[in-house]
C-alpha cells in the first residue's frame, strides 16, 4: 500500500501513505480567486477554522498575490503574515502552518512565529530561503518556474521538454535545500502549474506527473482554479471546480502527495476515491456483497 | 469436545478490510470463539439473508420466524432440531445451514454460550460456543 516516503513538516509527521490537503489562506486584498474575501485578519482566521474543520492538514498562508500588482515590501509582507501565523499556531496546534513566500527574511520571521513549512512558489528566487528553512528545521516546497522573476506572468516561454525542465530544476532545488541542512523528509517538489508556463505546459506536466513522482521526492500540486483549467474549458474563475477536480484526479493517480486547494472537502473526496481505485487506500466502509 | 458456530461473512476476511470495520463486534466475537475453540470443531453457518428490505436477499416475511427457530435450537444445543431443519426453506431464505444439518454425532450439548446474535445487515449471524462431553 505504500506510495511514498514519510513526511515531516515542521512539528508534524505523516506516513508514506498519507495524502495531505493544503488549504489556501490569503492575507491579501487582491488574490485572483477570493478577491480579498479573507483580507481582514478575522476573516482569514475564520477561513483557517473552516478548513481545519473540513479536514485540511496544512494551511498555506500568503501575504502577496502571485500575479503582478502593487509592490509589497518585506515589512508589509511580515505585517500581513507573522502575527497571523502566531495566532493560528496558538489556536490550532495540530495543523501544519505553511507560509507562501519567496523571501528568506519573511521565512525566518514566520518560522520564529511558529510556521512549519515554507512554500516557495518562485523556485528559489531568494537563494537564502533554504537556509531559513534549515535554521528552523522547517519543510520547504521546491517549485519550478523556469527561472522567471517573482510575480511575473509567462510570456512566450518555451521548453524543449517542460517535464524534464521541471524535474531538473525542482530536484536541483531539493539538492540545494538538502545541502543547506533541510531534512530529507521535509523537502517537497512542485511542478508549479501556470508559473512560467502556458496552458499546454501545465497540461503536459499533469499528464506526465508520474515522472516527477518517480524522482522519489514527494510531489505537491497546486491546480486549484488556475488558468490552465480555465483555458482548457473556457471558463472564468468561479466556474473551474470541476476541471480542477479532474486535474486533481489525474495527479492523484500519478501519486501526488500534497494538494494546494481552495476547496478542501471536494478535493479530499477525489483524492481518496482515486487512491482507493488505485488500491493504495482501503474503502472507508465496505459491506456490499460481503455480509 | 468444543464446538464453535460462526457465520461465513466475507467482510471478516483480510482482503476485504475497510478503514472502518463494518463487522467489528462480530469479528471480536468470532476471534474470541476461535481462540477458545483450540482444536475443536468449527461450524460455519448463519441464518437467513432476507430480514429487511435492504438485506442482500430483500425482505421475506418468513425469515424472522425461520431465524427464531434456528436461533432457539442453537441456544439450547438442540441437535435433533438442527438436523431436521427445512433445508428447502433455508435455501429460499439464503440461510447457510448445510453444516448444521450434517453435524456429526456429538452426543448432547452440556454447555452453551451465545457470544453474538444479531442481523446488522439483514443477515442473521450467531456466534455460539458449545461443550459436548464426547
Amino acid at each position: 500500500m505504500t506510495q511514498g516516503s514519510p513526511l515531516r513538516l515542521g512539528r508534524h509527521e505523516f506516513s508514506g501513505e498519507a495524502t495531505l490537503m493544503m488549504a489556501i489562506v490569503n492575507r491579501t486584498p487582491d488574490s485572483f480567486y477570493d478577491k480579498g474575501a479573507t483580507w481582514a485578519e478575522d476573516k482569514a482566521f475564520d477561513r483557517v477554522a473552516q478548513v481545519v474543520e473540513e479536514g485540511a492538514e496544512i494551511v498555506d498562508i500568503g501575504g502577496i498575490k502571485a500575479a503582478p500588482g502593487e509592490f509589497i515590501d518585506e515589512d508589509e509582507e511580515k505585517r500581513r503574515v507573522v502575527s497571523f501565523v502566531a495566532r493560528v499556531r496558538s489556536a490550532f496546534p495540530d495543523v501544519v502552518i505553511s507560509v507562501d513566500t519567496w523571501r528568506a527574511s519573511v521565512g525566518r520571521a514566520v518560522c520564529e512565529a511558529g510556521a512549519d513549512m515554507l512554500n516557495d512558489a518562485w523556485g528559489g528566487a531568494d537563494p537564502e530561503l533554504v537556509d531559513a528553512a534549515a535554521e528552523y528545521d522547517a519543510a520547504i516546497v521546491c517549485t519550478h518556474t523556469g527561472g522567471v522573476t517573482p510575480r511575473t506572468r509567462p510570456f512566450r516561454i518555451e521548453y524543449d521538454d517542460v517535464v524534464a525542465s521541471a524535474i531538473a530544476d525542482t530536484t536541483g532545488y531539493a539538492a540545494r535545500a538538502l545541502a543547506a541542512g533541510v531534512a530529507k523528509e521535509s523537502i517537497v517538489i512542485d511542478p508549479a502549474h501556470d508559473f512560467g508556463k502556458n496552458t499546454f505546459h501545465s497540461l503536459e506536466l499533469t499528464r506526465r506527473l508520474d515522472e516527477m513522482v518517480a524522482t522519489g521526492w514527494p510531489v505537491l500540486v497546486s491546480l486549484s482554479n488556475k488558468d490552465f483549467v480555465g483555458e482548457s474549458l473556457d471558463l472564468p474563475v468561479g466556474e473551474r471546480l470541476t476541471g480542477t477536480l479532474a486535474a486533481t484526479a489525474i495527479s492523484a493517480l500519478a501519486g501526488a502527495r500534497i494538494y494546494r486547494v481552495h476547496e478542501v472537502t471536494e478535493t479530499r473526496q477525489v483524492v481518496d476515491m482515486v487512491n482507493t481505485i488505485a488500491g493504495r487506500r482501503r474503502p472507508r466502509r465496505a459491506i456490499r456483497g460481503l455480509a | 469436545m468444543r464446538v464453535a458456530i460462526i457465520p461465513g461473512v466475507l467482510a471478516l476476511r483480510p482482503e476485504y478490510a475497510s478503514l472502518e470495520d463494518p463487522v467489528a463486534e462480530l469479528r471480536k466475537a468470532v476471534d474470541e470463539a476461535r481462540d477458545w475453540l483450540g482444536d475443536g470443531l468449527l461450524v460455519v453457518a448463519n441464518g437467513s439473508a432476507k430480514r429487511t428490505e435492504k438485506a442482500p436477499g430483500h425482505f421475506d416475511e418468513r425469515a424472522a420466524g425461520f431465524d427464531a427457530e434456528l436461533g432457539n435450537a442453537l441456544r439450547t444445543g438442540d441437535l435433533a432440531s438442527l438436523r431436521a431443519l427445512d433445508v428447502a426453506l433455508a435455501e429460499e431464505l439464503w440461510a447457510d445451514v448445510d453444516a448444521l444439518v450434517a453435524l456429526p454425532g456429538l452426543g448432547t450439548v452440556t454447555e452453551v454460550q451465545v457470544d453474538y446474535d444479531d442481523a446488522p445487515y439483514g443477515v442473521q449471524y450467531w456466534v455460539v460456543r458449545w461443550v459436548c462431553p464426547t
